[in-house]
């Protein structure tokens, strides 16, 4: 099984919040952009042998800035180089401001088949804050569109612990999200990282987040909600309707290899870690000149990889399974860990199965605690 | 021999001593000007960064004098800290003449006295310098008039000098030539070599340092230590260049250089110790040097307990390059095998602690000083204590007596109350004054040495703006109401932070430590509590709320190298933890115990 992931680093705004590689106001490049990933497509289907994909991911940055006609033609194009396998999984992440009928349509017909769509809050007030530039109404009409379109699996995109948010207003958000009857939800609590306004504004004090409490009670209502709404969790951040789990997602968590298109894409084959100049432009003229986009590599040794893909799988509720590292790294956990492991389970972090070895829920709230120790 | 020169450049910190070196060693074309840096001779890292020169170091300059003759200048560069002090008399030990270096903005300083005094106890020629004339503060006419009138100097003798520009040191090379008598010594005579320093290098061995008294000494020969008799046979000797060893022929009395005999076995040096030869030895050993007094004491564990058989050779290594470093074998119940040192202050403390760090990669754990208290049983006995671990049994104690010193501390008029305020909140006594040139004051106090070792001389500098100095030595013991002030973390007694304390501070002292663990102590998954207990009750108390929820929200392929990297961090910060009951005390929280409140 293969799993591609294509970055599309453009964005109407930029978020307070947002540390991923995204840069708005680039429309000029937005053609060159796309022609260059053609152009790298054609290339990675010369150089490397790929398997059938199973799963393709378009991410971003806002990939539905681009036209639909420009969307499908990079699927098709894809399509056209790359085998795909049955079923395959293909997934676009969507802005309600960025979408109407005919896009959508569009999409649907040229395959892809999930729709991830970035809501964040159905709270007017907190989109704002969070320089979201649509609001909760677009962002309920933007899934009756998708549904009218013919997408039957649906994700939405939540974030809490937001500045100024309490419990009652993330009950009410995650309410109406569940009322939209979404496949799938990613409720992210806000990370507020280094290099971001939010990271400057919070350092002079002038972030008002949620405390730890409410947090802790933001997180014991999401459990509760998803659960009566028929939304398992299957990841930290991750819930789904049996069967809508994001295949190419679990991909990343069982630290499997993928590979990658698009400026500051980051692909993983052969062990390889390899990114890709974040640079838009830069990507470009390497793309055009023939050169290398790739700006850093990493390569690790066995037993870090090994560890490595213990601690991603942890992320998992079902947690990561023995057997499985027994075959691709040839090491044993119980083993390999030995009493760090045991005060782990001591501890009620961790519980140890037949098969897997998976966080408690006691453990989920203290993930980074267990990895720091498995790492 | 006429022609050897061995002096040493003595002053209050900061006066320029080592700037001077560095003309000195340019005006000698002795290194080239791609190996020059600033502070030529501050060659350990710690010394770089703090702007101080922590060990005296020595380097051989070839000089050409007016008389047309040259000249091997021994140049010892030394510390100027109060507890550095054991350094420079050692360094002083193998000179015939130092040059009195005295800042002419701020004139004479209470270092520049103490030095002063060992010059002379040592019998050595003194040229008096006034550096930083280039300053536009620069008073050198009122400065030559402490020099003379306070310090007893020849006038006439005083040399005007700009360490930084460089201006009127030539003159000062000259002085050194005609006013320093050479080495005394004879050179057919039996061999008798002073060690003064030396240090430890992985490949070839220890480094002797020393000064030949009588006698030559060349490769080839068997050489034996008149402490141990242990005997060598010597690979090489040559002289310090700076940056470089030069190999040498020989080296005859009079001269100040280094021996290489491939010794691995490090206990076998001892710096005041005398080499003379296997087969033809001298009569009896030098002098050597008076024992030091250490005055500080605090025991020092490795954070890994693996690093326990390292941190035992560091040591070791450490001490042949720090005589003034003690140590034995202690052990706690929280950290493990560690060891007991004494210092002889705090500054000496910080320094051994960072060069045990840097120089032998081991991360440390240390608890809080103490000095050294007489404690006199109800059968009359009497027991020295440094250590609280062997505080004893109050029950069968009579009374206890802690040691004072006499300071003296040298400040402008203007600041007399601030520093009189202090002196007073540290349990000074007996107080006087006068005025050893006007408008400056020189107060002497009787202190108990545990308030002075705590920050004592960071209070004064700030009291002060920098401008008290301070110089101390031990006077008596006087009697006192100590106590053993203890640590519990959820309960539990951590052994390293117990600190024996006066009663009057022990609620504050208390408190601070509290706060401070309070502080550095990460949250963790449950409620920490912290107690200082005096006996059975608790005198301070404060507590960490527990960590609710600790956990990275997205990871995605472009996320995992990054995400893996933080949680590697943690891994590393966990690993700098001990872990005492259940919680987790990172070293930092230690060493913030040690230090005051601000
Ligand atoms: N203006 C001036 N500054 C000097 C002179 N000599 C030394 N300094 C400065 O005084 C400070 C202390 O000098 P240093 O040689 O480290 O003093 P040490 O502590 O006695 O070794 C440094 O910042 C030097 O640059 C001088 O002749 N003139
Ligand atoms: S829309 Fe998403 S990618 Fe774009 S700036 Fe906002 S958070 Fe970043
Ligand atoms: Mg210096």
């Amino acid at each position: 099984m293969s799993s591609l992931y294509i970055h599309i680093p453009f964005c109407l705004s930029k978020c307070p919040y947002c540390s991923f590689v995204s840069y708005p106001g680039m429309d000029k490049l937005h053609q060159r952009y796309v022609a260059a990933l053609l152009l790298e497509a054609q290339w990675l289907h010369q150089n490397a042998s790929v398997s059938p994909l199973s799963t393709l991911f378009l991410g971003g940055g806002t990939p539905t800035i681009f036209s639909g006609r420009e969307l499908a033609q990079l699927v098709s194009c894809c399509q056209e180089l790359f085998a795909f396998s049955d079923q395959a999984e293909i997934s676009i992440e969507a802005n309600p401001k960025t979408i109407n009928p005919e896009k959508l349509s569009l999409l649907r017909h040229s395959g892809i088949n999930r729709l991830s769509i970035g809501v964040q809050s159905f709270n007017d007030k907190e989109l704002q804050l969070l320089g979201r530039p649509h609001s909760a109404e677009d962002a309920a009409e933007a899934v009756q569109l998708a549904r009218a379109a013919g997408f039957d699996n649906i994700s939405l995109d939540l974030m809490y612990g937001l500045p100024g948010q309490d419990h009652y207003s993330w009950q009410q958000t995650l309410e109406q999200a569940i009322s939209i009857a979404p496949d799938h939800l990613s409720l992210y609590e806000l990370t507020v990282e280094q290099g971001t306004p939010y990271h400057l504004q919070r350092n002079q004090g002038l972030l008002d987040l949620p405390d730890e409490e409410n947090m802790v009670i933001m997180d014991q209502l999401t459990a509760t909600l998803c659960r009566q709404a028929g939304l398992a969790q299957y990841e930290i951040s991750n819930y789904a309707r049996p069967g809508y789990e994001c295949r190419h997602n679990i991909n990343y968590w069982q630290n499997g290899p993928y590979l990658a298109l698009g400026a500051g894409a980051v692909g993983c084959v052969d062990g390889r870690r390899r990114q890709k100049t974040c640079d838009p432009r830069h990507y470009c003229e390497q793309i055009e000149s023939g050169q290398s986009v790739v700006q850093e590599e990493e390569c690790l040794e066995r037993t870090a990889s090994f560890r490595e893909t213990v601690v991603m799988g942890l992320r998992m509720t079902c947690g990561v399974s023995k057997i499985q590292l027994q075959q691709r790294y040839e090491m044993d956990l119980d083993d390999y860990y030995g009493d760090t492991l045991i005060h782990l389970v001591n501890q009620g972090l961790v519980e140890i199965t037949a098969s897997h070895l998976r966080l408690t829920a006691r453990g989920r709230s203290f993930a980074n605690q267990v990895m720091a120790e498995l790492v | 021999m006429k022609h050897i020169r061995n002096f040493s450049i003595i002053a209050h910190i900061d006066h320029g001593k080592s700037t001077l070196a560095d003309r000195m060693i340019q005006l000698c074309n002795q290194v080239s000007v791609r190996e020059f840096k600033d502070q030529m001779l501050d060659n350990m890292d710690i010394e770089r960064e703090r702007g101080i020169t922590i060990k005296s170091q020595t380097i051989c300059l070839p000089y050409t004098a007016k008389d047309g003759k040259t000249y091997e200048l021994n140049l010892v560069d030394t510390p100027g800290h109060v507890d550095f002090s054991y350094e420079v008399s050692r360094a002083l030990s193998s000179c015939e003449g130092a040059l009195l270096l005295v800042d002419a903005a701020q004139g004479v300083q209470a270092q520049t006295l103490a030095n002063l005094y060992l010059a002379m106890e040592n019998n050595l020629e003194i040229i008096p310098v006034i550096n930083k004339i280039d300053l536009q503060s620069a008073e050198p006419e009122k400065v030559a008039e402490q020099i003379e009138d306070d310090l007893g100097l020849d006038r006439d003798h005083i040399q005007l000098c700009s360490a930084k520009t460089g201006k009127g040191v030539d003159d000062i090379l000259e002085a050194i030539v005609k006013f320093l008598p050479p080495p005394k010594g004879d050179p057919v005579s039996e061999l008798q070599a002073l060690i003064f320093d030396a240090h430890y290098d992985a490949f070839r061995g220890t480094i002797i340092s020393c000064r030949l008294i009588n006698g030559t000494i060349k490769a080839g020969e068997m050489i034996k230590f008149m402490s141990n008799n242990a005997t060598y046979k010597v690979e090489e000797v040559g002289l310090f260049r700076g940056v470089s060893k030069e190999p040498q022929k020989q080296l005859s009395a009079g001269q100040i250089g280094y021996i290489l005999a491939g010794i691995k076995t490090i206990s076998d040096t001892r710096p005041g110790d005398t080499i003379t030869h296997k087969d033809r030895p001298c009569a009896q050993a030098l002098a050597g040097f008076k024992m030091v007094q250490q005055v500080v004491f605090s025991s020092i564990y490795p954070i890994s307990t693996d690093d326990y058989e390292n941190l035992a050779t560091a040591i070791e290594k450490l001490q042949l390059n720090d005589a003034a470093l003690t140590y034995q074998k202690d052990s706690s119940v929280a950290l493990g095998f560690g060891f007991r040192c004494g210092f002889l202050g705090l500054l000496h403390l910080e320094v051994v602690q960072e060069r045990l760090e840097r120089e032998f990669d081991i991360s440390l754990i240390l608890t809080v000083p103490s000095v050294k208290y007489n404690f006199y049983l109800n059968d009359d006995s009497m027991v020295e204590v440094d250590n609280p671990a062997h505080f004893p049994d109050p029950s069968k104690v009579s009374r206890v007596e802690e040691p004072y010193i006499k300071a003296t501390i040298l400040m402008p008029e203007r600041y007399m109350g601030v520093v009189m305020a202090l002196c007073m909140e540290r349990r000074g006594d007996n107080t006087h004054y006068h005025y050893p040139m006007p408008g400056r004051i020189e107060l002497t106090c009787e202190l108990p040495l545990a308030e002075v070792i705590y920050d004592f001389y960071d209070k004064l500098k700030s009291a002060t703006q920098g401008y008290g100095s301070f110089d101390y030595s031990l006077y008596d013991y006087r009697k006192s109401d100590l106590v053993k002030l203890d640590i519990l973390v959820n309960g539990e007694l951590v052994d390293a932070l117990s600190q024996l304390v006066h009663r009057v501070n022990s609620r504050a002292r208390g408190l601070h430590a509290c706060e401070q663990l309070q502080r550095e102590i990460p949250r963790q998954m449950f409620k920490i509590a912290i107690q200082a207990a005096i006996g059975g009750s608790i005198v301070a108390r404060t507590t960490i709320s527990a960590l609710r929820k600790d956990v990275i929200a997205k990871c995605y392929g472009g996320d995992i190298s990054r995400k893996r990297k933080l949680l590697e961090k943690q891994k590393a910060g966990k690993k700098r933890m001990k872990t005492v009951g259940n919680v987790e005390i990172p070293q930092k929280a230690f060493l913030a115990v040690l230090k005051s409140e601000q």
